[in-house]
Parts: structure tokens; C-alpha cells; sequence
């Protein structure tokens, strides 16, 4: 058998050059995660996500699909966000005011789901990299009038963080909104997506 | 070097070469998983976050971060044969603890979805995508016994340093 003390005195000790290497290696990476940042602003506790192959009990949190008991709709609600529906950000998207940049949509997903496809001039704000997207993007939101932030919709929340990092930032309340649908519906329904960087004019063709 | 070459000349036992590539394998896997969750790490938080386990965010970013390099560093150790017992204490315990999150887990799924346990299928965060609830215990269980097998069995051959301490 081997000696206990030996052995707990050796764990400690791998658990302590471990944990050095650790902080160490996370603050030198840059893909490493800022300890002090909140990724969830107003997240209290996750949704219970399904397992794969499941199909989601809940519909999709749209108001073109009214559940008042859907619980994306009352996550939404305690987070103090508006939800908008795909009918109304059709209508803004139409909106001449769009082109004008008083209504911005604010795509919340990560690289390489944005440049597959986002709606066409949206900018990209992934939360969890907050620095790098910020410094463009919070002047624009804030001379806007209107902000829908979408993600990819269904149990995807990160539109709504955002969306609350937007608000923290000072965007006022009132003007921003939540597409809870997301490049999801937004597809589903054949709506035009512009594939690459905002405004490439490179769009995918609508599904038949 | 002593032992390289009594490798080299078939002087290793059967106990020992079990010993080494128990060691090797363990290793290894660990290195790997903790390989996967590094590169992403934003990714590992969002799945660690649904564990609904550590409620402030300073303390799930700091597990989140330090996890998958603790995991390579635990790896590295005994792929290079140093504090074996020690890496294997600190293996065995982190594997206790991701399985019994992932059982619980895997139960509230199961409650929800209406699934036969066995047919539940999620990322647990583990570094290998999604898997089989009963596939991802039945390998736990498996590198936890290799983990205690370590600390039990006492095999000096092939390592740069196995025990820190004198035992």
C-alpha cells in the first residue's frame, strides 16, 4: 500500500503547479476567459436544455406563435427585454429607415455562424468577445432608433445577453429588441441572408 | 534509462508493461480532453453554465478556465512518468465529480425529455461532443479504475520521476 502522506502531499502539490499552469496559460492565450466578465448578465438560472434528437416541447419564443406560457416569453420579461415577431422585423427590415441606419440589427452569434449567414447588413456582436465588437458597434446602436439583436433562435440566449450588454452600455431600453425567432426563423421563412462580412452583397439562394 | 532498455530487451514484466500502458493510455485521454476544452474555452463555459452548478460568475469563469489546462497537466504527468500517484489522486477525483454532474444531469434529462436513460444523448463538456449517457459512464467508471489502479499499483519502470516524495 502506498504511503498516504506521500501520496496526499504529492496530489497537493500537482494540484497547486496545475492550478499555477492554469491561471498562467489562461492569461496568456487569447482565446483565454476573462475571470472578472460576466458571460450572462441577467441569467439567473439556464434553460433546461433537451437532449439531442428530442424535438423542443416549447414552440419557438415569436409573438407570430403567441404562448404566453412559452418559457423563452417569460425569461425574456424577467430580463426586462422587448420581443419583437417576425412579421415586425420583416417590416423593419423593409423599413426605409433601415437603410438610414436609424434601424440596426445586431447579429449576437460567433464568426463563423455570422459569415455562414445573418441578415443582410446586420453587424455582429458576439457578447463573449465583447472588446473586439464594442468600439464599433455602440455608436450605431446608440444614434439608433431601433435594435433588434438576434441569435439562433430556439433555446439560444445569447441575443438576450447582448441585448442586456448592449443596455449596460447605455443603449436606452426602449429601443432594443429581441428577435427570439433568429436566423432560424428567419430562414425557415425564405427570407433574404447575406453570407461573408456585413454588407459583401453576397447572398445565399432562398430555399425552394 | 535503466528502464528503457530493460524495455528495449524484454526485460520488463507483463505487470509492468500493463502498468506503463495503463499509465500511457490515461494519459493520454486526459491530454486530449483537455486539449478539446482549451481550444474553445468560451464553448466549455456555455456547456459548464448548464450544469447550473456554480452560480457566481467569477467562480465558474475560474473553474471553466482552469479545468481542461489542469487536465493536460495532469495528462503530461503521467505520460512523462512524474508524481504518478499524485496525478492519479487529482484524476480520480476530478472524475468522480464530472460524473456525478453528469448523472445528475443526465436524470433531469430524463425527466423532462420522457427518454429511456440509456437513449439520453448531450455535450456533457467532457471534450468529446455529444455521447450516450450510458457509453459516457461506462468510460468514466473505466478510466476511474485505471486511475485507482495507479495509486494502488506500484510500477517505477519508464518514469522520469514517480514519486516526489518518498513513500
Amino acid at each position: 500500500m502506498p504511503n498516504a502522506k506521500a501520496v496526499f502531499l504529492e496530489t497537493l502539490l500537482v494540484a497547486a503547479l496545475g492550478m499555477l499552469l492554469a491561471v498562467t496559460a489562461n492569461a496568456l492565450s487569447q482565446r483565454g476567459i476573462n475571470l472578472r466578465q460576466d458571460y450572462f448578465p441577467g441569467a439567473a438560472k439556464p434553460p433546461v436544455l433537451m437532449p439531442s434528437d428530442t424535438p423542443s416541447v416549447a414552440p419557438p419564443a415569436t409573438r407570430d406563435s403567441v404562448n404566453p406560457s412559452n418559457p423563452a416569453l417569460k425569461r425574456l420579461r424577467q430580463r426586462g427585454l422587448q420581443l419583437v415577431s417576425r412579421s415586425e422585423v420583416v417590416t423593419l427590415f423593409r423599413d426605409l429607415r433601415y437603410e438610414q441606419g436609424l434601424v440596426v440589427f445586431v447579429d449576437a452569434r460567433d464568426d463563423q455562424h455570422y459569415t455562414t449567414g445573418h441578415i443582410p447588413g446586420a453587424w455582429q456582436f458576439y457578447h463573449y468577445r465583447a472588446e473586439n465588437y464594442l468600439p464599433a458597434i455602440l455608436p450605431v446602436c446608440l444614434t439608433a432608433l431601433q435594435v433588434v439583436v438576434y441569435c439562433a433562435g430556439g433555446e439560444c440566449e445569447d441575443s438576450e445577453f447582448a441585448a442586456i450588454m448592449l443596455r449596460d452600455a447605455g443603449v436606452p431600453a426602449e429601443s432594443l429588441f429581441v428577435y427570439a425567432g433568429g436566423i432560424t426563423d428567419w430562414t425557415t421563412h425564405g427570407l433574404p441572408v447575406e453570407t461573408g462580412s456585413r454588407r459583401s452583397g453576397v447572398f445565399l439562394a432562398p430555399k425552394p | 534509462m535503466k528502464a528503457a532498455a530493460a524495455l528495449v530487451t524484454g526485460r520488463v514484466g507483463a505487470a509492468d508493461l500493463f502498468a506503463i500502458l495503463m499509465r500511457w493510455l490515461l494519459g493520454a485521454v486526459f491530454v486530449t480532453l483537455g486539449l478539446n476544452k482549451a481550444i474553445e474555452p468560451l464553448e466549455f463555459l456555455k456547456l459548464v453554465r448548464q450544469y447550473d452548478v456554480l452560480h457566481h460568475h467569477v467562480l465558474l469563469n475560474l473553474v471553466t478556465a482552469m479545468l481542461p489546462w489542469i487536465e493536460i497537466f495532469c495528462g503530461l504527468l503521467l505520460l512523462l512518468g512524474v508524481a504518478v500517484r499524485g496525478a492519479a489522486v487529482l484524476i480520480l477525483v476530478m472524475l468522480g465529480s464530472f460524473t456525478a454532474a453528469v448523472l445528475l444531469r443526465a436524470l433531469a434529462l430524463r425527466e423532462t425529455s420522457g427518454l429511456p436513460f440509456c437513449a439520453i444523448k448531450f455535450d456533457c463538456g467532457c471534450g468529446a461532443g455529444e455521447v450516450l449517457i450510458c457509453r459516457k459512464l461506462g468510460e468514466n467508471f473505466l478510466l476511474m479504475a485505471l486511475a485507482a489502479a495507479l495509486i494502488l499499483w506500484r510500477s517505477h519502470r519508464l518514469c522520469l520521476r514517480c514519486s516526489v516524495f518518498k513513500s
